[in-house]
């Protein structure tokens, strides 16, 4: 009984303390929801404004990559610079850490919540709290699912992404080799993103009546989005996958290309070629990171895909201005983007493929990269 | 400070976590300002570790008996896959699916309580390879796909009591449940102080444990308005309902009952335990299946909170469940440790890891800090004990010096007085 | 030998812990060349007082002066103490059973030049420390495959290398049996003639006798007196008058048997070695208890005396390959330890601290583990009857601890003890085991536990002791069996055992007659037994 009591005494004693309450008066900003239930039809809202001041909550996945980082650094100065408080953090402990998060945005009053998720499916709860607190959620990058309480969707078309490297790919063997057929092997993203098929999907659009008519020879068959599937988007796991396909069916054949899906991965794949010692075959990418823009100034890697960050961010953060001045923010898709339970107005930046032969100019208003290539 | 002992009892060490716990509420509460203990919040706090916590009970009950369990996250993501899929595919109304996945726990933990208890293998090794082998379970049932699950299921996760009766302005039945847990305490509080009297204890004075009695019940209290207050709809989370009667059980059964004894046994010293006739494989075999069948649980209550299972679910839970029990002051060779310890070391992390968010202090720093407080407790505790004093966090809530020893003079002759015992007891 | 100088004074020491005064005020003066007893019952402060002479609580912690050869000496840890000449062999004995003889013997203390370890110089040496304690074995076999009395004789090699002026050898004989014991005795006198000073605590008084100049007796965290025993003319009884404070007229209570039936009877009892296929540690072996009697079990180390006991208790021991239990005039099958104690047979064991106690526990919650379902209602443990019951054993048992809700690891060998019988008491056996009841226990808390043996004799249950020490077995006993490799080779009622006689018979095993009184056999048997 003491026991019960010890702990009892300890705990509340300090919320005594502190506990302001009196009746159900402190609701906040969630004065909006009158009821459990209607949080419905209110999406897309936000003809009201806001404060200017008021604090934007930005939810990122794990980092992993370059380009989060980047993105990170982009929030902060962007949407400070626009005025409002910004919180932006990352999660990577997981999903369960990414709901935390997410909560605790909500709970800090942040009228607009940008979320690149971990896992798009599973923040539904937090999702009704940030709607029941009258906060509007941006989905970047990956578009939110499973859940009605996503008002916006702001990303690169990852479908076109995928039929650009696609589409690179074929180039790449061409002007190396006139005539196929070419040797290749596929590699696709994580298996619980969605952007991850939809690169796969865009790049087997171009590939496969290729592979069907014997120009392309995939030689360890494994052509599926689940075998060529890379965990967790991590390169280690790429260059595992890679090292066991250049033993198993390349002893003697020779590897003309690798369909990549990102820059990261790319980098894993010509590791594990070099490592083997193998001829550099054509490889794709997507993200342009440092690493890789060096690589493909340097001969190695073929092609990444342009999907500024900058941009992104940049319309992002329009977004939240028009969304605080009680203006419609612009979209440019209403009807492609279902989440499965409604169709996200989308606002998609167009992406561009960059080889050695264009990078140049690709580059030409990025700070960081402008410099690469120039040097 | 005479008198702040006298009602918090005379050893004020005891306390040591629990004043760390307030310290860390006091702190934030005062640095987010007031943010931490607004009903959202809490509700929140609660909704988002009661599952990490529900893992804690399990996980200390193995700790103790000498163990450890390295596949409860893996586990916890096979059988919320499994309920995800049983629901959409089967169409398995969400009260049965429930029940399914504490069986498919129940069938893990049989699986791993065999080659550990019968056939002797360490529940490391045994708990690694389910750690690789049940991960690999949900993603070949969940195809590395997250599945949605229906809206009756998610009560488990997010859900919230009923609205009824009259208008108070709280929400009624989180009013209840509170008002009922202080006059059990008063009664209980009365009830010991019958016994102490019937056996001749040592009483504290009256004054003290009446301002006890009031300090406990206020404190109660006011967390019951805390959560009653949220915005209409919320109330006391139906996640840390469950949580909360899980620990009310399982204290209990620890610490009151054979089989909770058998478990200390067998942990403190297998052999002994043996030999007093303990059957130290069943005991064994009953902690790790009693381990699946809670990871079980809290996976279906993460599913349910996260509205969908997912292929990474429980990553890293078995961490957190771990450092909870050793905060809570476990000792790594068994035979030490308090559910409600476990509860308190899992709260500290929750608050800290909240408090943090609210602070908007990154992640990287996050896990620096934590990693820090769970060192520093387990350092603090281990000090402690070399000093020659008493556990600090296990003696925190061991409950087992509820009555100070009555002297009474030794009889002249102990033989004649065995012999009466003897009798007596014959 | 009295005119030889101090090498150690220990003046006035005084060492609190809290709430307790373990030492006030002592005082020892070991001089240079002899063999220094120290005798007091368990929790005297023995124990503590050697810790504060070798620097285990470090200078600062207590009061007083240590003075070793002439000089003040302010010992910060074990190492500085092993530094200046002193060296402790621990009851427990400290050696690392996968290492060989010659690893432990330097372990910490490696002969190696430049990181690389000198084997050559290593074996050499360990060879000729061996030759010194009378150790005939290669120096790179296994700690783990030699027995106790060896591993014993190695730590004193050990203590050898380092130098050592002061030896301190915690209860060595504890744990060995007659031979060994003898051996090590013998050992300590040679070390005595080559100028090596010793310091012995122990409870066997005739050993005592037999090679210590000189006794110093503590009592209650004081030192009583000295006796110069070189002198002559102080035997056990006035070093036990010295630690008790009376003298006891006799070492058992006054007990006249009240027999009944026989109750108990096991037939051509055969057990297997649980792991070594094929070797009996029992060979049909047959014996009867009856109804307010108390039935000795001699043997040597090893010769499987605890293997039949536990055996019989629930078949915790080996592989039961045949043999009858008779309970009350039925046959009785008990495949485990609950189903042995749900018959009213309870084990106390030899080993407390490995086997008896789980010393994470309190006394209260240890007292009821036998048979907790007494105080449960519905798997429920009713705490008020626990404390109640506990707290009558204490009361009765005479054990001494200021309550029940303590942790039984804080609480001598004698009043640990006490609480272990406790529980085989509130479990209510019929017929209670007890394997080596009083060892490492003091003279005063044996004659308590003497005595409540008898009370449960008396209260008509029967009770088997097994013993290692003769004399204890001759004055507590009503029948002695004798047991060697084995087999149960005599039966003698209480007029008709000696030593000597039980001695033949625990060292005859029919046609291999003699065997076991090799050294060699006793000491295989050791291992054996663990």
């Amino acid at each position: 009984m003491r026991r019960i009591t010890t702990i009892a005494v300890a705990v509340t004693a300090a919320s005594a303390l502190a506990l302001a309450g009196c009746g159900r008066a402190d609701e906040g900003a969630a004065n909006t929801g009158s009821g459990g239930g209607s949080t419905a039809g209110s999406t897309g809202g936000g003809t009201a404004g806001f404060p200017a001041d008021s604090l934007i909550g930005v939810s990122l996945p794990q980092k992993t990559s370059e380009n989060w980082v980047l993105a990170e650094n982009l929030f902060k100065t962007d949407l400070a610079g626009a005025g409002f408080k910004t919180d932006v953090q990352f999660a990577n402990n997981g999903v369960a850490e990414q709901q935390n998060i997410v909560q605790s945005m909500v709970t800090k009053g942040a009228k607009v919540i940008v979320i690149g998720p971990i896992d798009p499916a599973q923040l539904g709860t937090q999702l009704q709290a940030a709607k029941d607190a009258g906060a509007t959620v941006i989905s970047y990058d990956r578009l939110l699912s499973n859940s009605p309480n996503v008002d916006y969707f702001a990303a690169y078309d990852n479908v076109k992404v995928g039929e650009l490297q696609g589409q690179a790919l074929l180039d790449g063997l061409k002007a190396k080799k006139p005539n196929g057929p070419y040797n290749i092997e596929i590699f696709a993203g994580a298996p619980i993103d969605g952007n991850a098929t939809s690169f796969y999907d865009g790049a087997m659009k171009v590939l496969k009546p290729k592979i069907d008519d014997g120009t392309l020879k995939v030689v360890s068959g494994q052509t599926g989005f689940k075998q060529a599937a890379t965990a967790d988007w991590k390169g280690e796991n790429a260059q595992k996958r890679m090292d066991t396909l250049l033993a198993g069916s390349y002893t003697n054949a020779q590897l003309d290309g690798v369909l990549s899906p990102n820059d990261t991965i790319a980098r894993a794949i010509l590791t594990s070629v070099k490592q083997a010692g193998k001829p550099i075959p054509v490889v794709t990418g997507q993200d342009s990171e440092v690493e890789s823009v060096k690589s493909i100034v340097a001969g190695e890697q073929y092609s990444t895909i342009n999907k500024d960050t900058r941009k992104l961010v940049k319309a992002t953060v329009q977004m939240v201005k028009d969304l605080q001045a009680g203006k419609q923010p612009q979209v440019t898709d209403t009807s492609s983007y279902n989440n499965g339970t409604k169709v996200v107005p989308a606002l998609l930046l167009p992406p561009m493929i960059v080889t050695k032969a264009n990078v140049k100019e690709a580059y030409a208003d990025d700070p960081t990269l402008s410099k690469l290539t120039n040097g | 400070m005479k008198h702040l002992k006298a009602v918090f009892g005379n050893d004020t060490r005891q306390f040591g976590m629990i004043f760390a716990l307030i310290a860390l509420i006091v702190f934030f509460q005062v640095r987010t300002n007031g943010l931490l203990l607004t009903p959202t919040n809490v509700i929140n706090l609660f909704q988002g570790n009661s599952y990490i916590l529900v893992l804690a009970i399990g996980m200390v009950l193995v700790i103790i008996a000498g163990h450890i369990d390295l596949s409860v996250g893996s586990v916890a993501a096979a059988v919320g896959i499994s309920v995800a899929i049983a629901m959409r595919d089967w169409s398995l109304p969400w009260g049965l699916a429930i029940l399914f996945g504490l069986l498919i726990g129940a069938i893990i933990g049989a699986w791993q309580g065999f080659w550990v208890a019968y056939v002797g293998i360490p529940a490391f090794i045994v708990t690694l390879a389910g750690m690789l082998i049940f991960r690999g379970l949900n993603q070949k049932i969940g195809d590395s796909d997250s599945i949605p699950v229906p809206n009756g299921y998610q009560v488990i996760g997010r859900g919230y009591l009923p609205e009824f009766g009259p208008l108070t302005g709280y929400n009624n039945l989180t009013l209840i449940i509170g008002l009922a847990l202080i006059a059990a305490i008063v009664t209980g509080a009365l009830r010991t102080r019958r016994n102490q009297r019937k056996i001749g204890a040592d009483m504290a004075p009256m004054w003290t444990v009446v301002v006890r009695l009031l300090l406990i019940c206020g404190a109660i209290l006011a967390v019951t308005l805390l959560f009653a207050s949220g915005r209409r709809g919320t109330s006391f989370p139906v996640s840390g309902l469950i949580l909360g009667v899980l620990v009310l059980i399982y204290s209990f059964v620890s610490s009151r009952t054979v089989i909770g004894r058998h478990v200390y046994a067998v942990g403190g010293n297998k052999h002994a335990a043996e030999l007093s006739g303990v059957k130290s494989k069943q005991i064994n075999f009953l902690v790790m299946m009693n381990m699946s069948i809670l990871a079980a649980l809290a996976g279906m209550m993460f599913v349910a909170r996260s509205t969908a299972s997912g292929p990474s679910d429980g990553v890293n839970w078995e961490l957190d469940a771990i450092a909870a029990v050793f905060i809570g002051g476990a000792a790594v060779s068994g035979g030490v440790g308090t559910v409600v310890g476990s509860i308190v070391g899992g709260l500290v992390m929750a608050v800290l890891n909240n408090g943090m968010q609210l602070l908007s202090v990154g992640a990287d720093d996050t896990s620096i800090i934590k990693g820090l407080v769970l060192l520093l407790a387990v350092a603090f505790d281990v000090y402690n004990k070399s000093q020659g004093r008493p556990s600090l966090i296990g003696r925190l809530t061991s409950g087992r010096r509820d009555r100070p020893a009555v002297e009474q003079p030794a009889p002249a002759d102990p033989a004649r007085n065995i012999s009466e015992t003897v009798h007596t007891e014959a | 030998m009295s005119a030889a100088p101090a090498l150690l004074e220990m003046r006035q020491i005084t060492k609190e812990f809290p709430g307790v005064k373990a030492l006030s005020d002592v005082s020892l003066t070991v001089r240079r060349g002899e063999v220094h007893a120290i005798c007091g019952e368990n929790g005297a402060g023995k124990s503590t007082l050697m810790k504060v002479l070798s620097g285990v609580y470090p200078h600062g912690t207590y009061d007083g002066d240590i003075v070793f050869e002439g000089e003040i000496v302010q010992f910060k840890d074990i190492r500085a103490s092993e530094r200046a000449g002193i060296v402790i062999i621990h009851q427990e004995l400290a050696l690392i059973p996968e290492l060989s003889i010659a690893e432990n013997i330097f372990l910490g203390n490696e002969r190696a030049r430049g990181g690389r370890i000198d084997w050559v110089g290593t074996n050499r040496r360990a060879i000729e420390l061996l030759r010194h304690v009378g150790l005939r074995e290669d120096p790179e076999t296994p700690i783990k495959t030699i027995g106790v009395g060896k591993q014993q004789l190695v730590e004193i090699a050990k203590a050898l290398n380092k130098d050592v002026k002061l030896l301190i050898l915690d209860e060595p004989t504890a744990a060995l049996n007659e031979e060994d014991s003898a051996h090590l005795l013998d050992l300590i006198e040679g070390l005595r003639e080559r100028g090596i000073t010793s310091i012995i605590i122990s409870h066997k008084l005739n050993e005592i006798e037999r090679i210590a100049d000189s006794v110093t007796i503590i009592r209650d965290g004081r030192s009583i007196e000295t006796l110069d025993v070189a002198a002559g003319g102080v035997d056990e009884d006035r070093i036990i008058k010295g630690m008790v404070g009376r003298s006891l007229e006799s070492r058992f209570p006054e007990h006249t048997p009240r027999l009944g039936e026989t109750f108990f009877e096991v037939q051509d009892w055969t057990v297997e070695h649980p792991q070594v296929a094929g070797r009996l540690v029992c060979k049909g072996s047959s014996f009867h208890v009856r109804r307010g009697e108390i039935v000795g079990f001699a043997g040597l180390m090893g010769a499987g005396r605890t293997e039949l006991m536990r055996s019989i208790f629930g078949r915790s021991y080996g592989t039961l390959l045949g043999g009858r239990m008779i309970l009350d005039g039925r046959e009785v099958t008990l495949k485990n330890v609950s189903q042995a104690i749900d018959a009213g047979i309870g084990y106390v064991t030899e080993d407390r601290k490995v086997l008896g106690l789980n010393l994470l526990d309190d006394i209260k919650t240890t007292t009821t583990a036998a048979r907790l379902k007494k105080i449960a209602k519905h798997l429920v443990v009713d705490r008020n009857a626990e404390f109640a019951a506990a707290d009558g054993y204490r009361r009765s048992l005479r054990t001494k601890t200021p309550s029940v809700e303590e942790g039984v690891a804080k609480l001598s060998g004698g009043n640990q003890q006490k609480v272990v019988l406790a529980k085989w008491l509130f479990a209510e056996p019929e017929l209670l085991i007890l394997d080596e009841p009083t060892r490492g226990i003091d003279v005063g808390a044996k004659y308590e536990i003497y005595g409540i043996i008898q009370q449960l004799a008396d209260a008509g249950k029967g009770v088997i002791v097994v013993s290692s020490e003769l004399p204890e077995l001759l004055g507590l006993s009503d029948r002695i069996y004798t047991i060697c490799e084995g087999r149960i080779t005599g039966e003698l009622a209480k007029h008709e055992a000696t030593q000597e006689n039980l001695m033949r018979l625990m060292t005859t095993t029919g046609s291999a007659a003699g065997r076991a009184a090799t050294p060699a056999a006793g000491s295989t048997g050791a291992t054996a037994a663990r």
